[in-house]
């Protein structure tokens, strides 16, 4: 599928970035490690991608978002270099799993990509009509390579949004509450489908949110869709699932969409997250 | 944990954010007025930090057109005003059936009863309710159930075409919306189902096709909270998902002798 020097270079950047996140752990290593630890057909389904996670294609496209984080760009023809992702500006490692959080300079809870876009905003000058902010969901967008990049320093630790400001507490359980809520022609809510463990839509198994070990594994976007042949956010998540409920459009980054993610990453907390994963 | 002052400003920048963006729903309005003739004074909030567990009530301060004050925000309300006031959906998005987003996302009686938390049991009363509600909705055809042609049964029972909206809106003029049984249901041995629901296969050579069964099989198609309440199977019938006539060709599919399902 790739050539050998592209895979090797791959390879060498994912082995730094697994130092870099502090985990000696690659993302199929910390698969196998749930899959030890619990009984679970949603983990096993795909013996397939779990051969081939060494070789992710997300990594390649890993490689160019950090090309793209540390290049000056935008009107301000600055880096993302002093982006606060929460922990402070610049600070990426363990960045990821501790969205979404409330940030002060803004006055909202925000997650992860709502954050990016933020600091393309600011940092960088870019506005909604560029084309660096307006294109999200597809395999080459800047934000999701820029996502891929910052994501993967966090593979292996363990999600830890934080839930100690009130708006946090408050989105989360809205969350939760929509996360229920039934709706649409069809009178599905997101429960329909992810409070069972090991049933399947058609042959596809899926994810009980109250099995964090399988979880972690639902939430650990972006990952490499191999159905799709291209990488996918979080936010590309809520859209599709919504789309299959016979919703009408989230709007991407809404308060409605980061109060879903506040509780479904609150859902998998403490267990390590799989940074990129690739799924079906 | 926070001093009184430092709350309060963090919340007032904070909750502006989220609801300032449109008015509040009625009942919402209702619970802050309440509250904003009270003297109760701000508290510091206990740090919530149960990750798990039912959903709380938060006292924030709130900032809209009637000033600052002190309100009891649920989970519930919250969340309401995110699905339906916060312009997080696109709400004037059109729908195949000529409705809008709005509409599609605003409860029915029965989403309302049905929308059950964590280790949530229908109690008996929601459960009658629902039963009730829903045995009233079923119309039944015109000289009575009979079986329709179950190649388009399976035609229809295996497709997931229809009514989807979002970014990739399905075009009804290119394709007749499905039945969408597969996702949840093994019929036959020749095609893999899922398992939401209970496996179907053999159903009619199992059941047999008397009257009672083939009523039976009419009105859990077209509303199965009559039988099931807050069952997550779609209403096909009661909410137009399909046509009398397309019930009959999917029950042929579930009785017919020559249907896969049956072999």
């Amino acid at each position: 599928m790739m050539r050998k020097a592209k895979k090797a270079l791959a390879l060498a950047l994912f082995m730094s970035g697994a130092a870099q996140a502090g985990t000696d752990l690659a993302p199929d290593e910390v698969l196998r490690g749930l899959i030890n630890k619990i009984d679970s057909s949603y983990l096993t389904q795909s013996p397939q991608n779990l051969m081939m996670m060494p070789d992710n294609p997300a990594y390649l496209v890993a490689e160019e978002g950090e090309q793209l984080f540390k290049q000056a760009r935008g009107p301000k023809n600055a880096s993302l270099a002093q982006c606060d992702f929460g922990k402070g500006p610049g600070v990426l490692k363990g960045a990821y799993v501790e969205l979404p959080r409330f940030f002060p300079d803004t006055g909202k809870v925000m997650d992860f990509e709502t954050r990016l876009v933020h600091c393309m905003k600011t940092l960088q000058g870019f506005t909604d009509k560029d084309a660096a902010i307006s294109k999200r969901h597809g395999a080459n967008t800047d934000i999701t390579k820029l996502t891929l990049y910052v994501a993967m320093q966090s593979n292996g630790l363990a999600w830890n949004p934080p839930l100690k400001h009130p708006l946090e507490k408050a989105m989360r359980d809205a969350g939760e509450v929509m996360f229920y809520r039934r709706a649409g022609t069809m009178d599905f809510s997101c429960a329909t489908c992810h409070t069972a463990t090991g049933s399947r839509i058609r042959a596809s198994v899926l994810p009980n949110i109250h099995v964090p070990e399988e979880w972690t594994k639902a939430i650990s976007w972006p990952a490499f869709r191999v159905g799709h042949d291209a990488t996918r956010s979080s936010q590309h998540r809520v859209l599709e699932c919504l789309w299959q409920m016979r919703y009408p459009n989230i709007r991407n980054g809404s308060d409605a969409s980061i109060a879903l993610i506040s509780f479904w990453t609150d859902a998998a907390r403490g267990q390590p997250a799989i940074l990129p994963d690739m799924k079906r | 944990m926070f001093k009184h002052t430092s709350l309060a400003a963090a919340l007032v920048g904070a909750t502006a954010a989220i609801l300032l963006s449109a008015p509040l729903a009625t009942p919402a309005q209702a619970q802050i007025t309440a509250q904003a003739g009270s003297t109760k004074k701000p508290v510091p909030l206990k740090t919530p930090h149960t990750t798990r567990g039912a959903p709380t009530s938060q006292e924030v301060l709130v900032m809209d057109s009637k000033g600052v004050r002190l309100a009891t925000f649920s989970a519930a309300m919250l969340a309401e005003h995110l699905v339906l006031e916060s312009d997080g959906f696109a709400l004037d998005q059109p729908t195949q059936e000529g409705t809008t987003g709005r509409d599609r996302l605003t409860q029915d009686e029965i989403q309302r009863l049905c929308s059950i938390g964590k280790n949530g049991q229908v109690d008996e009363k929601t459960a009658a309710r629902v039963s009730e509600l829903a045995a009233a909705s079923i119309k039944y055809p015109e000289g009575g159930i009979k079986l329709g042609d179950w190649k388009k049964g399976r035609e229809l029972a295996w497709s997931g075409f229809g009514f989807r909206t979002a970014h990739n809106p399905d075009d009804h003029s290119k394709g007749t919306p499905g039945a969408n049984c597969y996702n949840c249901h093994q019929l036959a041995l020749d095609r893999t189902g899922g398992t939401i629901g209970p496996s179907l296969t053999g159903y009619g050579k199992l059941r047999g096709n008397s009257p009672d069964m083939l009523k039976y099989t009419y009105e859990v198609i077209y509303n199965p909270h009559a039988y099931f309440a807050c069952t997550h199977m779609p209403r096909s019938g009661a909410k137009n998902i399909l046509t009398q006539q397309q019930i009959a060709d999917v029950m042929a599919y579930l009785f017919d002798p020559e249907s896969p399902v049956n072999k």
